[in-house]
């Protein structure tokens, strides 16, 4: 049971995670593979402030969220010049670069130590300490995470960006000043992923770099590719098949390091699979 | 005789080739315009310079003969009054033909299109459009499923929802059917009989010499000849440059 | 100041291997206008071919070397027909093949941990224990000498062959309009597919030398390709001879950036480079605009 609730929580957390990527990688078109860093610098910040400054969670997570989207603004300003395969590059870039501040500021993140001994979530005396209670909690923020991306995907805000990924310059001349959508997505995007971190580092009570590398990044980009680019069900599918699978791995009686490897070569094998057969994904409305 | 648009010595310079070599024309208003020139004769770069695809190296753009701009920006197109066709078709495929047209008539501030509920006014808009292109019963389809033809009739849907004052067409005609032809041009002469201002770039000549008030010459990015379409087309060096390309 | 011939001697060695990298990234790049991200298998899988047929069979070093590197070029042969080359004549967009690489290379790299774990591994049991070399009050071992030795004669090699071989026109052909070359009457796929080898080759024999020198983990590879992606940004996609440039420019950066800020900020002074040029000079120093 308690592995039920384990799982399902971890699908709760990248069902966030994707949903967020697909706003910008689906709907936008901006393949990005930094949001691993995003995850990062949320659940960083959140674990630091609840645990060494006695914040309540709720508040540091909401701090961990603005600062991601600060970081985010910054880096959108940055990449807007990125086109294509260019933008991917430079998203891997950071990506390496967030990880080297990770493991190197060791006076604020510990390094390579890593941060332990995050306490769960609680307020208002009530605590979410226990897998049952922290499910319901991390049911109600993908409700939430799902419930925002819906907003943004149907409104004509969302248009907008579905149109600057058909053809960006096309959709300029009608006046819309692309940069600054593709800004303000990134940042709901990143300030999303932070979400999904805070309550990550809250979830497994001890973080690491090796959390949130290029392999998370990857992960998490494999998700929406499967489950489908600009959709919103396509990335909670592809995170539900792509958390049980390694799972179901175990029971075939690998060892853990060669299963742990056997879930990284699927996600890569996944990725060609998709792009030779069906770019479009299981449930996505986006053809790459 | 009021200019919807003068270039005043405008030029583009690319790998040290002037695609457009200190041009300047005026386009007058509320009229059909048409540019002709062989092929490389600089219409289509001088449309995507006016249009913000690319930069003005020098000179400039003069719009109601009023203000003057040196530099233009894609996202200013519209606010000058602009708007355009492709050459080589650009909708946007992997949305709906009625999204196509709704996108271009969403609020252009980032948080208004946040909360721009598309009004009737809007979807209003959008049908008119579709139906006077034919395609409203198409709406729900995804613009890649559309032949050719109906993508060029899409474009220019979306064109005149934006209601710019001035309309570039650039090769419109290429690759449509004769009922298509026919509605395409009874679109830009109803453009010119509620005053808009109709640009239009074109290689067939039976077309220009129908539809146009005015022509204007290009030859390798400078001006040949102007005037009425008789005029112009029986024009010796406007001949000669034809034959010769 | 005499620690400085030896940041430049460092500087010297990590660019050579960048460059071989980089060189190798650049020309397939040139040929089929995408990013492979794969392309760091080729060093990673050579490098633990050589590890294996070494360890575990008696065939001497020298053609376990050879073995290795055409490991290398057999898995490019592999990877280009049944990956690439169907992706391109759907003429899938950049980013398919972007991405199709990126998943190629995580399947080949977590094939490697599965098979020989992620154990870091040395291949300096190999050899006879390296003579260093004093040069101008800094030291290298033979086998740095030889890697930087290397990279300048694959550059020189690629010079040759490119500007006077035929194959090497046709090559340049493809690189600068594969359609007008497909018109001319060059068969662009086979020349796609040797190229694909050839680069996969050189790159094996950059993993093979970082082997010996640094030692082998399943990354290796992916790591080489990193400045191989970066150096090639740098000096000019597509470029032969900018990735030669731009590959030791990223050693010097590297290398004299640590000496500001400790060794562990490698990786981001590295791309701070990259993204600096992205947003400057993106076609790169040599590149065309």
């Amino acid at each position: 049971m308690e592995y039920i609730f384990h799982l399902a929580i971890l699908f709760s957390l990248f069902a966030i995670f994707a949903i967020a990527l697909d706003l910008v990688a689906g709907y936008t078109g901006l393949i990005s593979v930094c949001h691993a860093a995003f995850y990062g610098i949320g659940a960083y910040t959140t674990a630091l402030l609840v645990q060494s400054v006695g914040l309540n969670f709720f508040f540091a997570l909401l701090i961990g969220m603005l600062l991601t989207g600060i970081v985010a603004l910054i880096l959108g300003l940055v990449f807007s010049k990125f086109k294509g395969d260019y933008y991917v590059l430079g998203t891997l870039g950071f990506t390496y670069i967030a990880y080297t501040v990770f493991i190197n500021w060791q006076s604020v993140t510990n390094g390579p130590l890593g941060v332990p001994g995050i306490p769960r979530p609680e307020i208002f005396g009530l605590s979410f300490s226990n897998s049952w209670s922290f499910l319901i909690l991390s049911a109600i923020f993908v409700g939430v995470v799902y419930a925002l991306a819906r907003f943004v995907v149907s409104s004509s805000f969302g248009r907008v960006l579905r149109a600057i990924r058909e053809d960006e310059e096309a959709i300029a001349i009608f006046g819309y000043r692309t940069s600054a959508f593709k800004l303000l997505i990134f940042i709901i995007s990143a300030m999303s992923a932070a979400l999904g971190g805070g309550l990550l580092a809250s979830y497994l009570t001890y973080i690491d770099p090796g959390t949130f590398g290029i392999t998370e990044s990857i992960f998490v980009l494999s998700i929406v590719i499967l489950g489908g680019l600009g959709s919103l069900r396509g990335p909670v599918v592809g995170a539900l098949i792509l958390v049980l699978l390694p799972e179901a791995l175990r029971f075939v009686g690998f060892s853990p390091d060669i299963a742990a490897q056997m879930r990284v070569l699927i996600y890569g094998l996944l990725l060609v699979i998709m792009m030779r057969y069906r770019p479009q994904g299981l449930l996505g409305e986006y053809k790459l | 005789m009021t200019y919807a648009l003068q270039t005043k010595n405008l030029s583009k310079v690319f790998g040290g080739v002037h695609a457009v070599d200190h041009l300047s024309i005026s386009i007058p208003k509320g009229k059909i315009t048409g540019i002709i020139g062989p092929n490389g004769s600089g219409k289509t770069t001088l449309t995507n310079v006016l249009t913000g695809f690319h930069s003005i190296d020098s000179g400039a753009l003069v719009v109601g003969g009023e203000k003057e701009y040196e530099r233009i920006h894609s996202y200013d197109v519209r606010n000058l009054g602009m708007t355009r066709t492709f050459q080589n078709v650009r909708v946007f495929e992997q949305m709906s033909v009625l999204d196509n047209i709704l996108v271009v008539l969403t609020e252009r501030g980032l948080f208004a299109s946040l909360f721009d509920s598309h009004t009737t006014f809007h979807k209003n808009t959008a049908q008119e459009v579709l139906t006077r292109v034919g395609l409203w019963e198409k709406r729900n389809e995804n613009a890649v499923n559309l032949s050719y033809g109906q993508r060029k009739l899409l474009e220019i849907a979306r064109a005149l929802a934006v209601n710019a004052d001035v309309v570039f067409f650039d090769e419109p005609y290429a690759g449509l059917f004769p009922e298509m032809v026919k509605l395409v041009s009874g679109i830009m002469q109803e453009l010119r009989e509620t005053g808009k201002t109709v640009v239009l770039i074109e290689h067939d000549m039976a077309l220009i010499r129908e539809l146009c008030d005015h022509v204007i010459v290009l030859e390798a990015g400078k001006l040949l000849a102007e005037g009425k379409p008789e005029e112009v087309l029986a024009d010796s060096k406007v001949i000669e440059a034809y034959l010769g390309a | 100041m005499d620690i400085l011939p030896q940041i430049i001697l460092n500087s010297l060695i990590a660019g050579s291997l960048y460059a071989l990298a980089a060189m190798s990234f650049n020309l397939i790049y040139g040929v089929s206008r995408s990013f492979n991200l794969a392309h760091g298998v080729f060093a990673t899988v050579a490098a633990y071919a050589v590890l294996f047929l070494a360890f575990h069979t008696a065939i001497p070093l020298p053609l376990t070397i050879t073995l290795g590197i055409l490991m290398a070029v057999l898995l490019g042969y592999l990877l280009e027909r049944s990956i690439f080359r169907p992706l391109r004549l759907r003429k899938a967009s950049n980013l398919v093949l972007l991405i199709a690489s990126l998943g190629a290379s995580i399947v080949v790299e977590a094939l490697i941990a599965i098979f020989f774990s992620s154990q870091f591994q040395t291949l300096s049991s190999l050899l006879p224990p390296f003579g260093t070399l004093h040069i101008l009050g800094g030291t290298l071992t033979d086998l740095q000498a030889f890697i930087i030795i290397c990279s300048v004669v694959v550059l020189g090699v690629f010079w040759l062959v490119l500007s006077y071989t035929r194959f090497g026109k046709a090559v340049r052909a493809v690189s600068d309009d594969e359609e007008v070359a497909k018109i001319v009457g060059i068969n662009t796929n086979a020349i796609i597919g040797i190229v694909f080898m050839i680069g996969a080759g050189v790159m094996g024999l950059a993993g093979i030398l970082a082997g010996f020198d640094t030692g082998l983990e399943p990354h290796m590879g992916f790591i080489l390709l990193l400045g191989a992606a970066i150096a090639a940004v740098v000096g000019g996609v597509g470029n032969v001879y900018g990735a030669f440039l731009g590959a030791f420019i990223l050693g010097f950066a590297e290398n004299f950036g640590v000496f500001f800020v400790s060794g562990e900020w490698k990786y981001a002074i590295a791309f701070g480079v990259l993204i600096l040029f992205l947003l400057f000079r993106p076609q790169g120093i040599l590149g065309k605009k």
